[in-house]
């Protein structure tokens, strides 16, 4: 029976369009993935589906939810909400009211009437327990409990009317790697033993085909490829989602290079009469800008928006290679950076953030620090620039003693912090809105003692690969992988010897991803610098790090060259680390 | 595209639609006019506290608009010639207080610790000072002078300020794009002035109109207890009291200054709100 029935889906706000032609099929018991990047339209289809489009968007189509037509109309969508269908957000950070129980909170899903009373509080219990908790939770507040827990309790709000159709927005993107893991093997648990339409929205093509039966690829607001996860993995029919597949990083080896997109998703509008992808696709011909594909099968249960579809997989897409190339034995001559027994405990907390971590970093050499969130490596990362001052400990950077940056004299300081910059993880806010790129980098050069003519804003641009019109543009105008290149040629300004990158990537799109990693590992060679790099994801710190030190609670728990640690890991932390990396089968989860 | 992207997106759109609100046009006429008055009032109104004992009190009629009071000075030109103290004086207020304001909150929320602590400290005792009771009792300590009167306001409004400005760089003194400026070895005041307070202007320039909207209120009433301005001048305060008199022959007279104060006070209000959110929406959109 179908659940879910979209046809010729639009969304417009005012004059613009920002998604068309939208259709889909859902039927009870079955699972769909709506894939894209950011920007690609899948956060609006979904709430278009449920009426909660915000305010000033405009749907228009027919959208049947279990026979009933709603039709994006959010007063006929609503009596549906939480009986019929039920959405989980993505943030449990904030998706909770932090002054509530979880109790009542999850009552409120209830019809009026039924909120009260020992039938409301065996649901309560029975939900919660359905969803992997106490039913003890029940008497807790939201800050009492983990990001997953919180997650899972959200789960349990969702599902408190049984309803028949289940959608569920980046559920995970949130959580930790291996919170991720467990709150996707749930979801997939329960929408099997309850026999719902299961609606997921993801970033992540390899999330999309460990859980979901059906894959619906978007770009720039269109149905590019739609067809079984099962045949999508096998054989996909376009470019695009060729590319997103070849731009993710293997965590099984180094790739020789990583394959990104250049460029970035289009508006809607501006690719109306021709192939959307068409700007950065590799075998896009004139044909392709003459006029908009249309989706059609290339075999049964497989959908496609390409010209050459059918005719792709002759084509030869290189997917990434692994092979050696990566480094078995450790040879640190002699370090650039020295951690002694360092720890940091913050006002006011009893726990120290970071408990006697030594490390070190060789000259040129490429270090990693992972662990999933908490564990300290981002104030690791913050003590050794001085933004943090340790508590105990020593920090000695190219032969001086860093530990306290305060205590430095003035000179000495400025000197060091030439020697060592830092790249942030957010590069919507790691960028002063109110300069332009041009007077950003200039003015960084004159602090860093360089000549801050045009001449030189110009070679930091090329250096990360911009062109040098961006110099008068401000950062409102650039995506956020163009933003992370212009802060990476900020903190390359003093040309420094150590470059601490804090989760550069995790904020980006994967196909934006592969372009900063490959860029971080080009400018590394050519400027001869060492890296500290930080990430919670080990597919990303194969493809960069030689060496690698994983960090639970503060400590660090094994280290080693990376593809020993990733190849062969001791510490169980480890293990657990590299069994919650996304594949693109039900392996991952299954195990 | 993300729900706040859109959102974003849309706030930006609509601002280079649309023309500002009505009450918002209106305001700034209202404003336009009171700047105007005080700025060239000894051009349009020359001889506005002469004295025509002859005529006297008089209703409105066509050669005095909102006719005269006890001394045949004419209403309306008394107005117009008391917009230069009442006007005036706020302005000078407000940019006084928000340079203060705007310079101890920006140290105290950058630096924090013990030069924050003193900060606040004054601004908590300042706080609790009943601020028209103390600039009471300082102009009539100090002799009744308006530039006294001036300075004391501008001392009393100034934490007011530097509480808001603080508090929004608070906010900002950790995002990544502070921190790399200090990372980049660029010198405190430089990323105060040029990195920090652009990205917190809206509100330091929201909080200025209340602050010209508050000190325009005090002010006048300063002025209605006959401290501030000397005796027989034109300002709105003390017109306003010695036309008190004249409710029952010439309402006009008695209504026209407590007129002028409130919709002064009001419109300054709804352009601080204006000037904000089109500020903010610039700064959303960045």
């Amino acid at each position: 029976m179908t659940l879910l029935q979209v046809r010729d889906l639009a969304v417009k706000l005012r004059e613009r369009t920002l998604v068309s032609g939208i259709d889909l099929d859902l039927v009870s018991g079955e699972s769909l993935a709506l894939v894209g990047e950011s920007g690609s339209g899948k956060s609006i289809t979904a709430r278009a589906v449920l009426g909660i489009l915000p305010p000033g968007l405009q749907a228009s189509g027919k959208i049947t939810i279990d026979d009933v037509v709603v039709d994006g109309k959010p007063e006929l969508a609503s009596p549906l909400r939480g009986s019929v269908a039920a959405m989980l957000m993505q943030d449990p950070f904030t998706m909770l009211n932090p002054l509530r129980r979880i109790g009542p909170q999850l009552a409120d899903s209830l019809p009026r009437g039924a909120r009260k009373g020992e039938a409301s509080r065996r649901d309560i219990a029975a939900r919660l327990k359905e969803v992997g908790l106490d039913p003890a939770v029940a008497r807790k507040f939201p800050f009492q409990l983990s990001g997953g827990m919180r997650q899972r309790a959200a789960l349990a709000a969702s599902l408190m009317r049984n309803p028949k159709l289940f959608i569920a927005d980046e559920p995970t993107t949130a959580l930790d790697v291996t919170t991720q893991r467990e709150v996707l093997r749930l979801i997939g648990r329960l929408k099997q033993e309850r026999g719902m339409g299961f609606l997921l929205i993801t970033h992540d093509l390899r999330v999309a085909f460990s859980v979901c039966d059906a894959v619906v690829v978007f770009y720039a607001g269109r149905i590019v490829e739609a067809g079984s996860a099962e045949k999508i993995r096998a054989s996909s029919e376009h470019p695009y989602t060729q590319a997103l597949l070849a731009a993710e990083p293997p965590v099984t080896g180094r790739a020789h290079v990583l394959h990104a997109l250049e460029g970035s998703v289009p508006r809607h509008d501006d690719v109306l009469n021709e192939c959307a992808f068409a700007g950065r696709c590799r075998w896009a011909s004139d044909a392709c800008r003459s006029g908009s594909p249309e989706l059609r099968e290339i075999r049964p249960g497989h959908l496609s928006a390409c010209l050459l579809a059918g005719d792709l997989s002759s084509r030869h897409f290189d997917f990434p290679q692994t092979g050696p190339g990566e480094a078995i034995e450790r040879s640190v001559s002699e370090p650039i950076l020295r951690i002694e027994e360092l720890s940091k405990t913050y006002h006011g907390t009893s726990a120290p953030s970071v408990s006697a971590v030594s490390l070190e970093v060789g000259q040129g050499e490429a270090v990693g620090v992972v662990g999933s969130s908490g564990s300290g490596k981002t104030t690791l990362a913050r003590c050794v620039v001085g933004l943090e001052t340790p508590s105990k400990g020593k920090i000695t950077l190219a032969d001086s003693d860093v530990t306290s940056w305060m205590r430095l004299d003035r000179a000495r300081r400025r000197e060091l912090r030439r020697v060592v910059q830092m790249v942030f993880q957010d590069p919507y806010s790691s960028l002063n809105p109110a300069r332009t790129i041009g007077a950003t980098l200039r003015e960084v050069l004159g602090a860093m003692g360089q000549p801050s003519d045009a001449k030189h804003v110009n070679e930091l641009l090329e250096l990360v690969q911009l062109p040098t019109s961006y110099a008068a543009r401000r950062p409102v105008t650039l995506s956020g992988g163009e933003r992370q290149r212009v802060a990476i040629a900020r903190a390359l300004a003093g040309r420094p010897a150590l470059l601490v990158c804090d989760e550069p990537v995790s904020a980006l799109d994967v196909s934006v991803q592969a372009q900063i990693l490959g860029l971080l590992n080009r400018l590394r060679e050519e400027l001869d610098m060492s890296l500290l790099f930080i990430a919670h994801d080990l597919a990303v710190v194969r493809q960069v790090c030689d060496y690698v030190y994983v960090m639970r609670s503060g400590e660090v728990v094994e280290s080693g060259p990376t593809a020993a640690i990733l190849t062969a890991p001791h510490h169980d932390y480890t293990k657990a680390l590299i069994a919650s990396v996304p594949r693109d089968d039900r392996s991952w989860l299954d195990s | 595209m993300s729900v706040a992207e859109v959102s974003v997106l849309r706030s930006s759109e609509a601002r280079q639609a649309r023309w500002p609100a009505p009450l918002v046009v209106i305001s700034l006429v209202i404003v336009a006019l009171g700047f105007t008055a005080a700025i060239f009032s000894s051009i349009i109104v020359p001889n506005a506290e002469q004295e025509n004992l002859l005529l006297g009190i008089s209703q409105p009629s066509w050669h005095h608009v909102l006719g005269t009071d006890e001394l045949g000075r004419d209403v309306l030109a008394m107005l117009i010639a008391g917009a230069r103290t009442s006007v005036l004086g706020p302005l000078v207020i407000a940019v006084g207080s928000m340079v203060i304001g705007n310079i101890v909150g920006l140290i105290s929320g950058y630096f924090g610790g013990w030069v924050d602590s003193l900060a606040m400290r004054w601004v908590d005792m300042m706080f609790s000072l009943p601020a028209l009771l103390v600039a009471i009792v300082v102009t009539g300590i100090a002799g009744s002078s308006y530039a006294v009167a001036l300075i004391v306001l501008i001392v009393l409004f100034s934490p007011g300020d530097a509480r808001v400005v603080r508090g929004a760089v608070l906010d900002q003194r950790h995002r990544p794009y502070i921190e790399a400026a200090r990372l980049s070895n660029l010198s405190s005041k430089r990323i105060m002035t040029l990195h920090l307070w652009p990205n917190i202007a809206p509100i330091a320039l929201a909080n200025g109109f209340l602050d010209f909207a508050f000190a325009l209120v005090s002010l006048a009433s300063l002025s209605f207890l006959g401290l501030g301005v000397g005796p027989g001048s034109p300002d709105w305060g003390r017109t306003l009291s010695n036309n008190m008199g004249l409710l029952q022959s010439n309402a006009w007279a008695a209504a026209a200054p407590g007129v002028a104060i409130i919709l002064m006070a009001a419109a300054m209000n709804v352009l601080g709100d204006w000037v904000y959110e089109r500020l903010e929406a610039r700064g959303l959109e960045q």
